[in-house]
């Protein structure tokens, strides 16, 4: 494909409308050159005509006629010049005329003013009539004698001069037309400076290289800047959600590959000798139990993905879901009774069953049961771990928290990252893939509520679940354990 | 030999310890983070720490760079499960010797295991020679003039690393500390049945007494290195 720039294409415009102006504007000289040159030349005809009148003279003969006294008027040797009388005698013409006398070819037109050739020399004629009176003193008041007068003059020194006109203001023109077209050049190069350099820069611009910054120039620039700026967003949001995405990918590729590897060793332990059946079988079962982490990183991660992907797009749904908080922590504790039996650990349950929120119910279940579960792995024998819903203004506020070893405050800025686990309170010891939470964060976004981490080392942690109440559901505030309305759940499985 | 194992996946570090205790006998301590990784090499009895490297408190790199800030020339193996050029390159720089990628396959992690602990002892081929003993660090089998001798396990392994370590003489509590993982002092008393053992087995019908025994000072090999040629 040619590219087009903006630059020549903005020059050859402008140079191609001066130009038309220019042109435009000789035409319109020499229009009014040649209207005002024949009108001081037909002036200067009358003028010549009139003194050429003023030669004709009586003639001293018995007609009274008149005649025609050359010698007196100085008059342009190249004129031309043909005087007769009303009986078309021919009084006289001038010395350059070359025509045969009598033939009266002046007067074959009965315009004023003509234009004729004669001997390839272009001339412009006036005709005049003219009376002579003879003997003006007789008694009768003399004899009056009509002549005709045509006098002409070439019109090459009128052309000339017009011609002299055009080519001055049409040289001129030009002149100014290819010195405009420098100029602007010069100044478009400096003017669109800005832009060559925006170019430059965006062209710099790849996966690997993601610094876009702009020069005070562009910045300063009407045109450029909110260009530059978008460019600019657009890079940094780029580049931070390709960092996040490489992020990801590294880690998940970290998780994935160390669980195959898992497996992988496993499977070759039990290969490396001869064994007895009761080793195989066991050592199946172990590699069972390994794939079933995969498995669990896998589901997470589509988990993840499928919140995530939700994230942006439906949030406006128009049907509120009212989905049953009070139920939903029932039903999680539930499911999770047994395993805190086992570790003898106590669950508290404080939630009224009038909390409805605007939120998917498996989404609900699965942030209720990956804080409750992360709580009771978190705890020890004879712990208690407590579930509490309120609602603090539009906001229900749900706060599980455990009396387990807590954590480091160093580690709590990372605790939402997606695999994050160099906390020991995370690693792989508890069977955590290290998505758990990153999945109720990703929950708690999508509904548009917050989620926090309180944990005092030794004392415990805190988990704290602000979600929008929804307009269907009763907002009994100020709930506390101490005391508690009928209609809430309490209740406890120790 | 006694390696020390740092991997905070648990399952995989019992696989990794299992093999190499069950395949060429090491005895292999575990750590499931850098610090008690650290702390534990720290003591200097490993013939090779095999070194993953994402740990809680303190990552591989940093146990590695540790290790090399206290001149301590122990053999490292990484393992890693992130395959960029640059933390590879990264990792040999700081002072690694060998890196795997996960998923690794246990027998090559046991093939380089043994390469660098040999490395480690200044060997470069599987079979060592001292006199008329030869003995076959893959095959793990004895010969001595050209005869099989059959030896428990513990036995071959104290004979393997008093042939690593010719003319030196080696306490019995090297020899506990560099073949049995921690509670090593339960075996106390064993070390010396066994060297009486191998030394029998050994010294069979053979002219020349194979080890001596240093009172209060530990063993040493009497065999010398044949003159070449």
């Amino acid at each position: 494909m040619r590219l087009r720039s903006i630059k020549t294409q903005l020059i050859v415009s402008v140079l191609l409308v001066e130009l038309a102006s220019a042109v435009l504007g000789t035409t319109l000289v020499v229009l009014y050159e040649r209207h005002a040159r024949f009108r001081a030349f037909d002036i200067m005809l009358r003028g010549r005509a009139d003194s050429l009148l003023g030669a004709v003279q009586d003639a001293e003969d018995a007609q009274d006629s008149v005649m025609l006294d050359g010698s007196e008027i100085n008059l342009p040797h190249d004129d031309i010049y043909e005087v007769w009388d009303e009986n078309g005698r021919v009084l006289g013409h001038s010395p350059a005329w070359k025509i045969p006398g009598g033939s009266n070819v002046l007067a074959t037109s009965s315009k004023q003013f003509d234009k004729i050739r004669v001997n390839g020399t272009r001339y412009r004629t006036i005709q005049m009539d003219g009376v002579r009176v003879v003997d003006p003193g007789d008694k009768n008041g003399g004899v009056r004698r009509r002549v005709t007068i045509v006098y002409g003059s070439p019109t090459r020194p009128a052309w000339k001069a017009v011609w002299n006109a055009v080519l001055f203001y049409g040289a001129t023109s030009l002149i100014l037309v290819i010195l405009t077209g420098v100029v602007m050049f010069w100044l478009l190069r400096r003017g669109l400076a800005p832009l060559d350099e925006l170019a430059a820069q965006a062209s710099g611009l790849s996966v690997n290289s993601w610094l876009f910054a702009p020069s005070d120039r562009i910045r300063e620039t009407t045109e450029l800047a909110p260009l530059a700026t978008a460019l600019e967003t657009a890079m940094q949001g780029l580049e931070r959600s390709f960092k996040q995405q490489h992020q990801f990918v590294s880690d998940a590729t970290h998780e994935l590959k160390t669980a195959v590897a898992v497996i992988k060793s496993s499977l070759q332990l039990l290969s490396m000798k001869p064994r007895a059946p009761s080793e195989y079988q066991t050592g199946l079962e172990r590699c069972q139990i390994d794939c079933r982490r995969i498995e669990e990183i896998v589901v997470k991660m589509l988990t993840l993905a499928r919140v995530e992907s939700n994230m942006t797009g439906t949030a406006d749904h128009s049907s509120v879901l009212s989905t049953n908080l009070g139920q939903i922590v029932k039903s999680v504790v539930t499911q999770l009774e047994t395993f805190a039996e086992l570790n003898r650990i106590c669950i508290e349950v404080l939630v009224s069953d009038a909390f409805t929120l605007d939120i998917e119910e498996d989404e609900l279940e699965l942030l209720c049961s990956n804080l409750l579960m992360n709580a009771l792995q978190h705890s020890k024998a004879g712990d208690v771990v407590r579930v509490i819903g309120r609602s603090v203004g539009g906001w229900l506020e749900l706060v599980i928290s455990d009396q387990g070893g807590g954590i480091e405050k160093e580690f709590l800025p990372y605790i939402f990252d997606r695999f994050y686990r160099n906390d020991f309170s995370r690693s792989r010891r508890t069977g955590g893939t290290g998505l758990g939470l990153a999945i109720c964060r990703a929950i708690t976004n999508k509904a548009n509520g917050t989620i926090e981490l309180r944990s005092t080392p030794g004392s415990g942690t805190t988990v704290v679940v602000r979600l929008h109440l929804d307009r269907n559901s009763c907002t009994p505030t100020g709930i506390t354990a101490e005391q508690i309305p009928s209609n809430e759940t309490k209740s406890s499985s120790c | 030999m006694r390696i020390l194992l740092v991997e905070d996946e648990v399952r995989l570090a019992e696989n990794v310890a299992a093999a190499l205790r069950e395949i060429p006998g090491y005895a292999v301590d575990c750590a499931s983070d850098g610090q008690i990784g650290a702390s534990l090499a720290s003591n200097r009895c490993y013939d090779l720490i095999i070194l993953d490297l994402m740990l809680p408190l303190l990552d591989g790199q940093g146990v590695l760079r540790k290790l090399r800030a206290d001149s301590d020339l122990t053999p490292v193996l990484i393992l890693t499960a992130r395959g960029e050029a640059t933390s590879i390159i990264e990792l040999l720089n700081t002072g690694a010797d060998d890196y795997l990628a996960k998923p690794f396959d246990l027998g090559e992690l046991i093939a380089r295991s043994k390469a660098l602990i040999r490395r480690g002892k200044g060997v470069a081929h599987p079979l060592l020679r001292l006199s008329d003993v030869e003995l076959d660090t893959l095959q793990q089998s004895v010969t001595r003039a050209g005869h099989l001798i059959d030896l428990t396990p513990m036995e071959y392994h104290i004979l393997e690393y008093l042939m690593h370590r010719p003319k030196v003489i080696v306490s019995k509590r090297e020899l506990l500390e560099h073949l049995y993982d921690y509670n090593w002092e339960h075996h106390s008393n064993v070390i010396e049945a066994h060297v009486s053992n191998l030394r029998r087995k050994l010294d069979w019908g053979a002219t020349e007494p194979s080890i001596e025994t240093l009172r209060g000072r530990g063993y040493r090999l009497s065999l010398r290195e044949q003159p070449r040629g």
